[in-house]
């Protein structure tokens, strides 16, 4: 992956060492503490830091939300969530020891501007007690609702900027609601934040496969001359859950496919693959190559919307062996719900490298698996010399598949002959798997992202310009959408691979879904 | 003349899979694959072959042979093609003889469900066709994939075998912690290297002591201990003795391999080639043994001039306590510790003075032998110390792990190794 854009340490001691450099001592303060997020991730990814030592001694967390709890309750409830969701299990308690005397909490409501005057004086304490030398990371992990809020906050408190170190914020996803939004927070928080200082997330990008596809592409030779409109017939990418909403209607109804996967996790998998080398592998190089491929999508806009997007909610039906109710029976769904918890786009990236190529896009939820990953299918051979054969119907096109998860690995799909004395051919399937290859555990996306940003690399974190040219594109989608009546959404059965209209979306030029 | 044959008069190896001619090594071996691939079909399980290395084992005996065979089961997911497991038997008196058995391995990766197969072929070289055993087990290595040699023991006397196997491979794997004789051993390897610059080749006691390297370094990552390292002008390392040895050390004859003190001599190597330090010049005086203590220590001197400018050093005063007299060098002593597999590194104290301030940074294992504390005390300005996880004692699976990821040459190693015999040169 990209080299980071920080200076190295002048430490002779690093050479030869797989960790590069260990991030200074810091204060993660984490607002919206008490929640999901933070017990699920980043607790377990910050005790995996620690226990596998690229934290450095003095780290500390300050943990600010509204529920009442004291240093010693929240320490015990950070433990019960780190034995239940962490990699590494069951919990070292020595480094645990170590580890949790550096958690504190404090209690406030995020509006409240004496809260930020109390973690104000914390810190300074800490910085004296812990020697964090006044660096500091502010991670929004509450409900988007409260950052304006707490960013306002942080400015009035002087706390944005400090004399003695360095001052970094994380913004957890979803980033806007729609483009005028995401434009608003942008601007909210650079009034506070330079951009140099905020770290937009897109967990995503953590995961080693996606960092792996720049791999991929760029450290070998024989994949990057054929990774063009010449060669390259149409590529797919497919990010299926096999789970539905899970209870959390009162999201998903405000948010639904497109801003869910597509506005951010989706977009951020082809801009990877459709991106050219960047000049260096920086920070800001690799973005600009992104933002560049962003610019190029072809906008969709009126009638463009509907000829190349399908949208869909589930029906009731089976997955995973359970029935499912339909998404219009989940609790907390209107019965006039638009929300689409499926989506299907064509579109088109208008450069040299990609024009006429079709990027079909798909996720959903309720789908039979759980899967992400892009197929790269190639163009047929220019001449068909075994069109006489038996065998000539089942020639397939060569497919590359980068499979993020599960099963992380890549695959080729090619033709071999069926031994034996006629020509009969089949299409065989090349596999590379990480799980066979390298056994070393990967880490969660949480604990690179972290780790990144206590380094100050930001390369795997989302520019502004990056989210706002992510919105600009989705947007025209969201407008069209909301023009047209709710008879334009379809319904498909829980445990398929979407509606019938999907499948015809792709083969009115066509093509035809991989199942994956 | 050297006899190609699978009749091996009194030798049953049933871990090493099949008895075959060298010639129908590959035959076998594809028959194998179909045999298992039957398998797969009829008890649906995914069945995973790598191919991104071959992995050629040297071993001195059966005995060893087989030890190494049986600890493959840990190394089942990672990335072996193929293994060539090969015993030399270079009894002068054994005939002249070829035996190869093959075996198809199968271990589970996550479940049973996804299994791992990888090729082991079984060469006995005997007599003469001992001598010859890079040009036997040529035709068995996988064609494109590097080849890792893990040479088990000590380096024999007489190096051609050794030399023909490490032209063949593309690093070599040794592990200075089973040498018998370490010092002697250590001095030959790095007079090899430095006469085949070719070679690619690391030490599992190296490996060993990463963890400690890195917690070493992590302490002057942080921005206002980085000038401290320039500071720094006393080294003192300790490595775990078992209690029994407290008098075999006063009495052994054979002192450095009752006290195995290969890994603090490797830190204390690094450190001093990392921070460009030279002995002394002090017409001998520079490096001090004590037989009785078991403990060295060195007069050291940057290539600028003295660790501090006021130093003039002698053994006795630097062998005292934590910075007396101001005086710089390493010091390397045993540390009783029965919970530890002896030669494990205990204790590690880095002294600095920049500005007249002092800093010692300390990393201890105490009594645990899982965890170490680090620590670093400063004059009225005391940091939480941090209990770390560092398992004593690593195995030998885990440390060809991180081996077989790494191509190449490791300068730094050999830079260390070569360090460690400037240390011990009389």
């Amino acid at each position: 992956m990209p080299q980071r854009n920080v200076v190295e340490a002048p430490n002779p001691l690093r050479e030869g060492l797989r960790i590069k450099q260990s991030p200074e001592p810091c204060i993660m303060v984490i607002f919206g503490a008490t929640g999901d997020l933070t017990h699920r991730k980043l607790l377990p990814a910050l005790y995996n830091l620690a226990l596998e030592h690229p934290l450095p001694a003095g780290f500390s967390v300050v943990a600010f939300a509204r529920r009442p709890y004291t240093d010693e309750s929240f320490r015990q409830q950070a433990l019960d969530s780190i034995n239940e969701f962490s990699r590494q299990k069951p919990v070292n308690p020595q480094v645990w020891e170590s580890f949790a005397s550096g958690i504190y909490y404090l209690q406030s409501n995020f509006h409240d501007a004496a809260g930020y005057e109390k973690l104000n004086i914390l810190l300074n304490k800490l910085d004296q007690e812990r020697g964090t030398g006044g660096n500091r990371i502010f991670y929004l992990s509450t409900p988007p609702s409260q950052y304006p809020d707490i960013i306002q906050n942080l400015g009035t408190a002087g706390l944005s900027r400090n004399r003695k170190g360095w001052t970094r914020t994380i913004i957890e996803k979803p980033f806007g609601h729609d483009l005028t939004s995401a434009r608003e927070l942008n601007r909210q928080v650079g009034k506070v934040f330079r951009e140099e200082q905020i770290y937009r997330i897109d967990h995503y990008l953590g995961k080693e496969t996606v960092q792996n596809i720049l791999v991929f592409r760029l450290a070998n030779g024989i994949f990057e001359p054929v990774w063009n409109r010449r060669y390259v017939d149409n590529i797919q990418i497919t990010v299926a859950e096999n789970i539905g909403i899970e209870g959390r209607s009162a999201y998903y109804e405000e948010s639904g496919a497109i801003r869910d996967m597509v506005q951010n996790h989706m977009l951020q998998l082809l801009t990877l693959v459709a991106m050219e080398p960047p000049i260096a592998f920086d920070a800001n190089s690799v973005r600009d190559e992104k933002v560049k491929v962003l610019h190029a999508l072809q906008p969709l806009m009126g009638r463009e919307v509907l000829n190349n997007t399908i949208r869909a909610q589930y029906g009731s039906g089976w997955v995973g062996g359970h029935q499912v109710v339909g998404y219009m029976e989940e609790p907390g769904v209107s019965l006039e719900s638009a929300t689409e918890t499926y989506v299907a786009l064509k579109l088109f990236v208008d450069n040299w490298r990609w024009a006429g190529v079709p990027f079909y896009l798909r996720t959903g939820k309720h789908l039979p698996k759980r899967v992400t990953e892009i197929a790269i299918q190639f163009k047929s051979a220019p001449l068909m010399l075994f069109q006489r054969s038996e065998a000539s119907g089942q020639l397939e096109q060569n497919v590359l598949t980068l499979r993020i998860q599960p099963d992380e690995g890549i695959s080729l799909k090619f033709g071999a002959k069926v031994p034996g004395t006629d020509m009969q051919i089949r299409a065989v399937n090349m596999d590379f798997f990480y799980g066979s290859s390298f056994v070393r555990e990967q880490p969660e996306a949480y604990e690179r992202l972290l780790l990144d940003c206590m380094l100050g690399d930001s390369t795997l974190f989302t520019r502004r310009d990056e989210v706002e040219a992510q919105w600009t594109f989705v947007q025209g989608i969201l407008d069209e959408w909301k023009n047209e009546p709710q008879s334009t959404i379809h319904t498909y059965e829980s445990g398929t691979w979407g509606p019938q209209a999907a499948d015809e979306f792709a083969w009115r030029n066509g093509y035809r879904w991989r199942r994956p | 003349m050297t006899n190609h044959t699978t009749n091996s008069p009194g030798i049953h190896l049933p871990w090493a899979g099949k008895l075959v001619q060298p010639a129908d090594v590959e035959e076998t071996l594809s028959y194998l694959w179909h045999m298992s691939a039957d398998n797969v079909r009829t008890s649906q399980n995914i069945r995973v072959r790598t191919s991104v290395l071959n992995f050629v084992i040297c071993a001195p005996n059966l005995e060893s042979a087989q030890k190494a065979s049986a600890l493959l089961r840990d190394l089942s997911s990672t990335h072996i093609g193929r293994v060539t497991l090969l015993i030399l038997d270079t009894d002068p008196g054994a005939a002249s003889r070829v035996s190869t058995w093959v075996t198809l391995r199968s271990f589970p990766i996550i479940s049973d469900v996804m299994r791992h197969h990888f090729e082991q072929i079984t060469v006995l070289a005997s007599g003469s066709a001992a001598n010859s055993s890079a040009h036997i087990i040529q035709p068995f290595l996988k064609p494109d994939l590097p080849i890792y040699l893990w040479w088990l023991n000590d380096l024999p006397a007489r190096l051609d075998t050794f030399q023909e196997l490490v032209k063949l491979s593309s690093r070599v794997i040794i592990d200075s912690n089973s040498f018998y004789t370490p010092e002697r051993s250590i001095k030959a390897i790095s007079t090899f290297l430095q006469q085949s610059q070719e070679s690619a080749l690391s030490d599992l006691n190296w490996g060993r002591i990463t963890p400690w390297r890195q917690l070493v370094a992590q302490f002057f990552d942080a921005p206002e201990f980085q000038h401290y390292l320039a500071g720094v002008y006393k080294i003192e390392v300790e490595h775990a003795v078992a209690p029994t040895q407290e008098t075999d050390k006063v009495t052994s004859t054979n002192q450095t391999t009752a006290l195995n003190p290969m890994r603090a001599l490797l830190l204390a190597g690094w450190l001093k080639s990392t921070l460009n330090w030279k002995l002394e010049d002090s017409d001998g005086g520079a490096y001090e043994y004590d037989a009785q203590k078991g403990s060295y220590a060195w007069g050291l001197m940057r290539e600028t001039g003295p660790l501090q400018a006021q130093s003039v050093i002698t053994i006795t005063e630097l062998t005292n306590e934590i910075g007396r007299g101001g005086h710089g060098g390493i010091v390397i002593r045993p540390r009783v510790q029965s919970n530890l597999e002896p030669g494990s590194l205990c204790f590690i104290r880095l002294t600095s003075i920049v500005d007249d301030k002092q800093a010692v940074f300390t990393i201890d294992r105490e009594d645990d032998a899982y965890h170490v504390l680090t620590s670093v005390d400063m004059p009225q300005d005391t940091r939480p110390p941090r209990t770390v996880s560092v398992a004593a004692s690593q195995e030998a699976s885990t440390l060809l792990h991180e081996e077989l990821e790494i191509l190449g040459r490791d300068y730094l190693y050999e830079d260390t190794l070569h360090a460690v015999v400037e240390l011990l040169a009389d």
